[in-house]
């Protein structure tokens, strides 16, 4: 029931739809012996030629049904319906399908959609006897379960529309709980509806609080902590793997290599790497000598593969090379080498060309450590200031010269690692709004040192 | 030729201690049957050698205008070119191209240069491009990965039925411990990038005649497309790495001389050897 059936009905002569259709028969579908019917060119193209569930799952005689109805006639009528959902017999018309004349029988097709819910309804007796909670009055229960039978057990309309303040759960736990009670009740033995849904199936409220409560904490996570979760994980992986590999030093593709000094590195690695992520210990696990074991395996395992594609090759020597740099440093990195204009992956990967690449790389890697150092120096020393309390008068020169450096080490023309990028978060911000005011108020320089230290 | 690519099995059959282990340094003196120091010492050094072919692969489209029809948009032609229009086929046996399977026979085989390939279609897939050696270069082949490009970019204007859509990439085929038949037989070809060969290889002298007839089969100088081919610029590259190397050192060397700043005391950091 799409547009093409309503036009299929009109008359063939009927202006441009008719030539479209006839040029498109015309047209020789040069594929065809090839795609199925019915299938779109693109659909097909997208499948890869293979035999996809896609074609499988599309039943091809629904495309050839309607092809066989097309010496019916088809035409399209403004007609009165009822609706078996509504009570009030009102009249309405709308634009029916109809086959050599013969309008379709039968309901009207939405009407099905109608669903309501039976809820229960009991007696004062029956309250008395069962339902008496000390946490819910008699009205406030009817009233709850009016709203139950008015929206359908929609529940947050209901929290929303009841009178008294409860939570969605709050009300399920009752409705649920008084149903169930009833339902026993009625029943001339308990086991006739044990395997009632309501019975077998308790709500558990304690439940539902505490999954609403951790779904909610989740989706609030905000970007900053799930980038922090990411890489905690991408670092307990990496020390995982780095354990796997000094156990067993067979796996390790470096026979020419003596065993002791691969393993005696990886171990020292792991050892500094799972100490803990405070920023003092992140200084040492710096990427400023990046595992020579692991460069020269790289080697050694290119030389092996006899023949190698340079780019693969310098691929290769990348990893190796960033192997002990975790995957934020990889990544500022990346944003430096853009920064400058260099191209990720060089385009002209000549061997002279891929190893300036690694050394500019690896340069990189240390230039972003020692920013870290200094940072790290920066905050040490502020923080022995604050300790010893009073501004000595030799402090003011010390802090304008700071304001000096961080001006000196902000590039004029690009910034490093993304790091004093402008884009990144709110905090990233913080030393360079300090710029501006660090000469003038000393007392607001203290809150963004202490910002740079989770950078 | 066969006595030296015989002696390579070794080395292939298992990859993982193809290392200088003395294992593979016996089974090549075995078969060379003269292991006098001097020869030893020669193999070592050709383990270490390493020959590069430059190569560029891609491709280029020609966007057929009014003669344009529904399955047929564009006449394309893929292609790996030397990447100064050499003769690749010193080192390059065969070329399979493998296309989108809505092609009739999808995979193309091409055995003798130049190696290329053309077709009319209207889609953009990832062409597999094989590359299969000489019996005496290697026995495993190489993959490179292309995407059939046919529409231009946005930004390039329309698409005009005069100039085709070309796009191409640069890379290297780097082959390790070469056997010296190999090296005999292309040390001077220009296809191939040969370092300096250690002091006593016995180089065969060059035959410029054969050398000359080959190149006319197979080399791309004079190729009908070769005015789209793009140029790579080797000192380009080099020279802005070298531009953003010495941006970095200076930051670097600024760096350290704040660090000593707030330290008040030499530099007692890990010493970074570079710079």
């Amino acid at each position: 029931m799409d547009a093409k059936d309503i036009l299929q009905g009109l008359p063939k002569n009927h202006s441009a739809i008719a030539y479209l259709q006839n040029e498109k028969k015309s047209r020789p579908p040069k594929e065809s012996q090839r795609k199925p019917d019915g299938i779109s060119r693109e659909v097909y193209a997208l499948t890869g030629g293979l035999a996809p569930p896609l074609v499988a799952s599309v039943d091809v005689n629904q495309f050839k049904r309607r092809t066989q109805t097309e010496n019916e006639k088809v035409t399209w009528q403004w007609l009165p319906f009822t609706n078996s959902a509504r009570k009030d017999n009102l009249q309405l018309y709308h634009w029916v399908r109809v086959v050599n004349g013969v309008p379709p029988t039968g309901d009207y097709s939405f009407a099905k959609y109608n669903k309501h819910v039976d809820v229960v309804k009991y007696t004062d007796e029956e309250y008395e006897k069962h339902l008496t909670d000390p946490m819910w009055t008699k009205e406030e229960t009817d009233k709850l379960f009016d709203l139950c039978e008015l929206f359908d057990l929609r529940f947050i309309v209901i929290a929303d529309k009841f009178p008294s303040s409860r939570t969605v759960e709050e009300l399920k736990a009752r409705y649920y709980n008084v149903t169930r009670t009833i339902l026993i009740a009625r029943a001339p033995s308990p086991g006739d509806v044990a395997g009632h849904p309501l019975v077998k199936e308790q709500y558990n409220i304690l439940h539902e609080v505490e999954r609403k409560r951790s779904l909610s904490m989740v989706l609030s996570h905000t970007k900053h902590q799930e980038r922090k979760d990411a890489e905690v994980l991408a670092e307990a992986k990496k020390i995982l793997e780095t354990r796997k590999a000094a156990k067993d030093p067979d796996a390790l593709e470096l026979p020419s290599m003596p065993d002791a000094i691969p393993e005696g590195e990886d171990k020292a690695a792991v050892v500094v790497d799972s100490a803990s992520p405070t920023p003092n210990n992140h200084l040492m696990t710096g990427p400023v000598a990046p595992h020579v074991s692991e460069i020269a395996s790289t080697v050694a395992s290119l030389r092996s593969m006899r023949v190698y594609l340079r780019t693969y090759g310098l691929e290769q020597m990348v990893q190796a090379a960033s192997s002990s740099a975790g995957l934020r440093t990889i990544k500022r990195v990346e944003q430096t080498l853009q920064d400058l204009g260099v191209n990720l992956k060089p385009r002209v990967p000549t061997k002279a060309v891929c190893a300036e690449h690694l050394e500019l790389r690896k340069e990189i890697l240390t230039l972003l450590n020692l920013q870290k150092q200094l940072q790290y120096k920066e905050a040490e020393g502020s923080s022995y200031r604050d300790a010893s309390y009073t501004e000595t008068p030799g402090t003011p020169p010390k802090r304008s010269q700071r304001a000096d450096q961080d001006r000196t080490f902000v590039p004029d023309s690009f910034s490093f690692g993304g790091e004093r990028g402008v884009k990144r978060d709110q905090k990233r911000k913080a030393p360079a709004a300090r710029l501006s005011e660090a000469p003038s108020s000393p007392a607001q320089s203290k809150r963004p040192r202490k910002f740079k230290l989770d950078g | 030729m066969p006595q030296s690519s015989g002696s390579k099995k070794p080395g292939t059959d298992q990859p993982d201690v193809s290392g200088p282990t003395p294992k593979s340094q016996r089974t090549k003196m075995a078969n060379k049957s003269s292991d006098d120091g001097d020869k030893k010492n020669l193999v070592n050094k050709l383990k270490d050698l390493e020959i590069s072919v430059p190569i560029v692969y891609g491709n280029i489209a020609f966007w057929l205008g009014k003669k344009a029809s529904e399955y047929q948009s564009h006449k394309w032609t893929v292609y790996v070119r030397g990447a100064s229009n050499e003769d690749i086929s010193v080192v390059v046996k065969r070329v399979v191209f493998q296309l989108h399977s809505s092609f009739n026979n999808p995979t193309r085989i091409i055995d003798s240069p130049p190696f290329e390939l053309s077709e009319s279609g209207w889609g953009e897939f990832e062409i597999v491009i094989t590359l299969h050696f000489h019996n005496d270069v290697c026995e495993k082949p190489v993959h490179l990965y292309h995407h059939l490009k046919l529409y231009p970019e946005d930004d390039s204007g329309p698409m005009s039925v005069k100039k085709p859509v070309v796009v191409e990439s640069y890379d290297e085929i780097v082959l390790t411990e070469p056997s010296e038949g190999f090296l005999a037989r292309v040390h001077n070809n220009p296809a191939v990038v040969v370092p300096r060969l250690p002091l006593g290889f016995p180089l065969p002298p060059p035959v410029p005649l054969e050398d000359a007839e080959k190149k006319k089969r197979g080399d791309t100088k004079d190729h009908s497309l070769s005015q789209w081919f793009t140029n790579f610029s080797e000192a380009d590259e080099l020279l802005k790495l070298a531009a953003a190397r010495q941006q970095v050192q200076a930051h670097i060397a600024r760096l350290r001389r704040q660090l000593n700043l707030v330290d008040g005391q030499p530099q007692q950091l890990k010493p970074v050897p570079d710079i």
